[in-house]
């Protein structure tokens, strides 16, 4: 192994992080690389050492991944986004927007929402009764509280229910109290008792609400979980062929054709595991395929033949009960430790002192600073152990661990630094392979987040280290430590966890560096230098389009489910792995496994049109084999098959996931509501409302069996117009004043005539008002308003059955309310004026647009199913 | 007034440091991403301009553009981002040069049109607008033409940089003037080899001979005397050791020469590098130094670098002298040998008892 004759200048201070004294020497820029200065020899500039490629480009033949495998089943909800964790409308007069956590919305919506959790064990101290101080003269009745009162009155909420949506709907939503229906008991109550409870009940979960939200913000800013990414290629019998590993639980055999779209094998093989995977490693070791997987509480090791399905060699159970010396290196408890913080890494053997009964080892280090060597054969085996951060003290408990060329040699690795561990020696001896400080120019507040070890086994590259912080990739060479060997600022929009080395297209060109941002933000470097000369950039880095970018992919769908599928696709990444190039064909076949456990690939070619194509023969190469690669790529255009193939998966996703979400009962107390009605519990009819309220569903008319239903619905009467329709007819044409007149004469006129018969008419005057409300809607989707206008513009039978009236006028009464705010805002639509049409008219193109501000309002008014269901009777 | 605004500023980022820590368990990192996630939700606060929004949108135009390789798009990009100078935000102002020198220069390598002369033009007006930022344009600058052969321009680029000084002379503008001077000394060590190459062709006894001889001497002398400052720094310098240890060999200066390369190799303050250890191995066997001071150098390098191709040399000098060491290092491997032995009998024991058919 040659070490590079010789490095690239650069200046080394010794600091801590953030020394803005110095200058940065490296500049950040990729083609500082390719200036340096070419050693001893006066420079040749017509034929630099390195080959610089200006063209060099992976060139992505589909604007974005594409979905290689069905939707997972498994549902998957979003997880947490900024709105729900921060403060919304902070403080003005601010410099900048502050991160400031929304305990007070979380704690309101935890205690309407669980009120009974958060004031139960107050309500079980209360005795029967209470007396309320008060005046002398108040009587006993005033003053005393029956708690068992209070608390049936209080159980005939059930908050979050449908009034509550539409109600919020209409107003500002979340600013308004469930509550609507209190009774006075419950309202002397609760400003008695307001103090009390809310002090004790914030003082108790406020603390840990905040310790909770802070932690899924921090998780949202980065999730360490999944460091390291929990996808693997395992190669297969040829170079076209292997196998995904990735946890839904699979094995996934795919093969890769001459056009480079990836085939999957029919049946996948499962392994049945407990827990989520964290992290999937695969290495091979002298033709022996290894794969390791991290989980919660396991750490399982399998191996891979060629054919077959892999055959577990052993699973290390994590257990809490642990004693001796693998408790001190399990401390579980599960509060001090994390397990995720459990890293393995598959041995990659050096293969001159590789051991033929050792094929494989795994290095585990856990959240307390302990590291352990674990074979099948020997079990786990202490290495190393430190609680303290390598160079400085952070809060952050996150190990890592992972091999070096040298197969003695381990890397113990935190946020602060990286250290080298060589386990014969004694314990505490080592060197800092990289420090956060001022060796390598770190920026004020980086910090380590992955780091790992390039090398490969067999071959005799240079024993490079990756390391990822917030900021920039540094890769280090473990012969020279401290001194980064490349520096650049991959400047992406969330933490790069996964990285992956790939061989090169053939001889001679760089080898591709993958860097996977859990956002889903890809970048390609080209690193080049093997022995003698250094690694460097071979060239601009570039980005390779994520999963969102392929959104354009599928076919448009109902707004809904394009915000479902747009989440979907946004789902933060946890696995990165690629099917590396080969000889024959250069191209990268690139898979992402999302979180939501769904599978992507993205085809690459190599496009390098020149600079390195004179130094090595094979460079027609990458335009000979792939079929496609001579035409002119257009690279805003998707393939039918493609969008075919997209459409696909969104009709999978969707059938997968129902779109109505589970339906809440209504909140208002119907206690209250049907109090009066107690005395005629003997009534089917009350009784079926009561069902009906009770389960939340809509009282038809069918229910109750009572209506015939044989006749045609009259069709509405031209005359009895509604109010609001004539005046807006009459303003139209100015002649308001007028019909203001009119209107009040015939108003008052009315009033005494009809004020003796009132109340015998009173029923189908309401009825009739009804109808006249209804037919603005009747014309907008006249087949819709059936079932609505047969039960209800029948006047005929008032006297027969006056309860059922009664309850129907209660019924239409509440629905006609609400229905008549949404119609009043609704006014300034001319729907009026196509109004005296008949009902029998068929939907025309326009009365669909016409009812499209309607059909708006309906989701919104309760989001749920039967709400639905219940505006497509009225309108 | 805009004094008075500074002042402001200052206060609300400082207040801002100090709170930051309430939110996250670990205060002291910072995540680039965190303001793009803060801005998904209105957290009020002032609102940002219209200017400050344009550029920032205007700067990520430019870095998707530059990493989609699209260099046209990027430049033009660039022309509307050039409103950053006039920022009425102090600190934005100031770092403005430094981003527009990095993308510019970028844009300017990669862009199929753009040849030295737009680069230098660019180069000479930057060099300009951020004062601070006039070494380290001058210097990427002069690597810019070096890489395009053009020594003579970037040699007076340089000269041009290493008599500029700014304000007080700081710790960092020092380090940058020696750097400069440093690749100055380099370029004049080209012209050096150049003529000792042209000098190897001619005849001693020439006319010709004496004149290029003096050139040459006079050249060693103010490479000397730029490159050494520089050596003074800790710091990877291996092109400028070489080089200049190359030169004072050439002059018959050993002392100097085993000076300068045992400092850089030993110097507490220099981080380890394997180059030093090797530069001055390979002096020292030029002067046919004795074993002992050999194998010590090697045993250092043995220690970074174990699979150097140097260690067969290592390996034949310490079997050569029958050094202990050795022979300590060969016992060592002899005893885990044996263990391994060991150990592999016992599992082909178990293993024969398990399955008897299988014979040892």
């Amino acid at each position: 192994m040659d070490f590079p004759r010789s490095l690239r200048p650069s200046l080394f201070m010794t600091g801590p992080l953030g020394m803005t004294d110095g200058p940065d020497l490296s500049f950040m820029c990729s083609w500082r690389d390719a200036l340096t200065m070419p050693g001893s020899q006066p420079p040749n500039c017509e034929d630099p050492t390195v080959p610089l490629v200006r063209n060099l480009l992976w060139e992505p033949t589909t604007p974005g991944p594409l979905p290689l495998l069905p939707p997972d089943p498994d549902p998957w909800e979003p997880g947490m986004t900024p709105q729900d964790l921060l403060f919304r409308g902070g403080h003005r007069y601010q410099f900048r927007p502050q991160v400031g956590l929304d305990v007070t919305e979380q704690l309101s919506r935890f205690l309407w929402d669980h009120g009974d959790i958060a004031f139960a064990p107050l309500g079980r101290l209360m005795l029967e009764n209470f007396r309320l101080e008060g005046n002398k003269g108040y009587s006993k009745k005033m003053t005393i509280v029956s708690v068992k009162r209070l608390l049936q009155d209080l159980g005939g909420h059930q908050p979050w229910g449908q009034v509550a949506s539409e109600k919020a709907a209409m107003d500002r939503p979340g600013w308004w109290c469930p509550w609507a229906f209190l009774s006075r008991r419950l309202r002397r109550f609760s400003i008695l008792g307001g103090p009390v409870l809310s002090r004790s009940v914030s003082m108790l979960l406020g603390r840990l609400l905040h310790e909770e939200l802070a932690l899924r913000w921090e998780q949202l800013l980065l999730d360490e979980a999944f460091t390291g990414g929990a996808l693997a290629w395992l190669p297969g019998r040829t170079a076209r062929v292997g196998q995904l590993v990735y946890p839904s639980g699979d094995f996934q055999e795919v093969s890769v054709n001459s056009g480079g779209n990836p085939r999957v094998f029919e049946d996948p093989g499962h392994i049945q595991l407990r827990g989520p995977v964290r992290q999937v490693v695969t290495s091979t070791v002298q033709g022996e395929t290894l794969l390791a997987v991290r989980s919660d509480y396991h750490c399982a090791m399998w191996k891979t033949d060629k054919q077959g399905p892999p055959a577990p060699l052993k699973v290390l159970q994590v257990e809490k009960g642990a004693t001796g010396v693998s408790l001190r290196c399990w401390p579980l408890d599960k509060d001090k430790v994390l397990e995720e913080g459990l890293g393995c890494w598959i041995l990659t053997q050096h293969p001159v002192s590789c051991s033929p009964h050792l094929p494989g080892e795994m290095a585990i280090c856990s959240r307390s600073g302990t590291v352990c060597l674990w074979t099948p054969q020997d079990g786990l085996q202490l290495v190393y152990k430190d609680p303290e951060t390598l160079v400085f003290r952070d809060p952050s408990p996150w190990r890592w661990a992972d091999f070096t060329a040298h197969p003695r040699v381990l890397t113990v690795g935190d946020r602060t630094g990286v250290k080298m561990v060589d386990i014969q020696g004694p314990p505490g001896c080592g060197l800092l392979l990289f420090r956060a400080g001022a060796e390598a120019a770190c920026q004020k507040g980086e910090r380590v987040l992955l780091a790992q070890y390039l090398g490969q086994p067999g071959t005799a590259c240079t024993p490079l280290h990756l390391i990822c912080t917030q900021f920039s990739i540094y890769l280090m060479d473990e012969r020279l430590p401290l001194v980064p060997m490349l520096k650049w600022d991959h400047g992406l929009q969330s933490s790069p966890l996964f990285a992956r080395l790939l061989p090169p297209a053939s001889p001679g060109f760089p080898r591709p560096l993958l860097l996977g941002g859990q956002g889903g933000q890809l970048q390609l470097l080209h690193i080049t230098g093997e022995g003698p000369s250094m690694p460097q950039l071979a060239g601009p880095p570039q980005s390779l389009p994520s999963v969102v970018d392929s959104l354009s992919a599928f076919p448009p769908l109902e707004p809904r489910r394009q915000q479902q599928l747009q989440e979907r696709l946004e789902a933060p990444v946890i696995g990165l792995a690629a099917a590396p190039p080969c000889a024959s064909v250069p191209a990268l076949l690139l898979f992402q496994l999302s979180a939501a456990g769904d599978v992507f690939y993205q085809h690459l070619r190599l496009r390098s049109a020149s600079g390195l194509g004179e130094g090595s023969p094979d460079h027609p190469a990458p335009e000979g084999p792939a079929p496609k690669a001579t035409a002119p790529m257009d690279q805003s255009s998707w393939t039918p098959q493609a969008s075919a193939r997209c459409s696909r998966w969104a009709e999978a996703l969707m059938e997968l996931s129902p779109t109505c979400p589970v339906w809440a009962a209504p909140t208002f107390s119907h206690r209250r509501f049907l109090g009066h009605m107690e005395q005629q519990k003997s009534q089917p009819m009350s009784q079926k409302l009561r069902a009906a309220m009770a389960k939340g569903q809509l009282l038809r008319p069918e229910d109750l069996g009572t209506l015939p239903r044989a006749e045609p619905p009259p069709a509405p009467q031209c005359s009895q117009q509604d109010e609001l329709t004539e005046r807006l007819a009459e303003s139209w044409e100015n002649g308001v004043a007028a019909w203001w007149k009119g209107h009040r004469g015939q108003t008052s006129g009315s009033q005494t005539q009809t004020k003796r018969p009132k109340r015998r008419t009173q029923l189908s005057s309401t009825f009739s008002s009804l109808t006249s409300y209804l037919d603005i809607p009747d014309t907008s989707s006249p087949s819709c308003s059936q079932n609505l206008s047969t039960s209800e513009a029948r006047p005929q039978p008032p006297r027969t059955q006056p309860s059922q009236e009664l309850t129907q006028e209660l019924w239409t009464e509440s629905v006609q309310r609400e229905r008549q705010q949404t119609l009043q805002d609704m006014a300034k639509l001319p729907l009026q004026k196509d109004t005296p049409g008949p009902v029998a008219t068929p939907p025309s193109q326009a009365s669909s647009l016409r009812a499209m501000p309607l059909r708006r309002q309906a989701p919104v008014l309760s989001g749920s199913h039967p709400p639905r269901k219940k505006s497509r009777m009225g309108f | 007034m805009s004094k008075f605004h500074d002042e402001l500023t200052r206060l609300a980022v400082a207040e801002r440091d100090k709170r930051k820590g309430s939110v996250l368990s670990n205060p002291g990192m910072h995540f680039p991403w965190l303001q793009e996630r803060i801005e998904t939700v209105v957290t009020g606060g002032k609102k940002k301009r219209d200017f400050t929004q344009t550029t920032s949108v205007c700067l990520s135009f430019i870095q998707e553009a530059l990493l989609k390789h699209r260099w046209q798009q990027a430049a033009d990009y660039m022309h509307s981002y050039l409103q950053t100078l006039e920022d009425s935000d102090t600190f934005k102002r100031q770092a403005a040069p430094e981003i527009i020198w990095k993308l510019g220069s970028e844009i300017l390598f990669y862009h199929p049109k753009s040849n030295v002369e737009t680069f230098n033009n660019f180069a000479d007006r930057m060099k300009n607008i951020g004062v601070l930022n006039y070494l380290k344009i001058s210097l990427q600058h002069a690597l810019y033409l070096l890489h395009h052969g053009m020594l003579e321009d970037a040699n007076r680029n340089l000269t041009d940089a290493e008599a500029w000084r700014y304000g007080e002379k700081s710790s960092s503008q020092e380090v940058l003037i020696n750097l400069v001077q440093a690749y100055k000394g380099l370029l004049q060590y080209y012209t050096w080899s150049k003529k000792k190459k042209e000098l190897s062709e001619l005849d001693e006894d020439d006319y010709a001979y004496t004149a290029k001889s003096q050139n040459m001497l006079s050249q060693s002398c103010k490479t000397s005397a730029s490159i050494s400052a520089l050596l003074k720094t800790p710091g990877v310098w291996d092109p400028f050791v070489k080089s200049y240890v190359e030169m004072l060999e050439f002059y018959g200066d050993q002392d100097g020469a085993r000076e300068i390369l045992t400092n850089y190799a030993y110097d507490e303050k220099f981080p380890s590098n394997p180059n030093a250890h090797i530069y001055l191995y390979e002096f020292l066997k030029r002067e046919k130094a004795p074993r002992a001071k050999l194998i010590s150098v090697l045993k250092i390098l043995h220690g970074i670098v174990p699979s150097h191709p140097l260690m067969l040399e290592f390996h034949m000098m310490l079997r050569k002298s029958g050094c202990r060491y050795f022979r300590y290092i060969l016992k060592q491997d002899h005893e885990t040998l044996k263990k391994k032995i060991k150990r592999m009998k016992k599992s082909v024991k178990k293993y024969s008892i398990v399955n008897p058919g299988v014979r040892t």
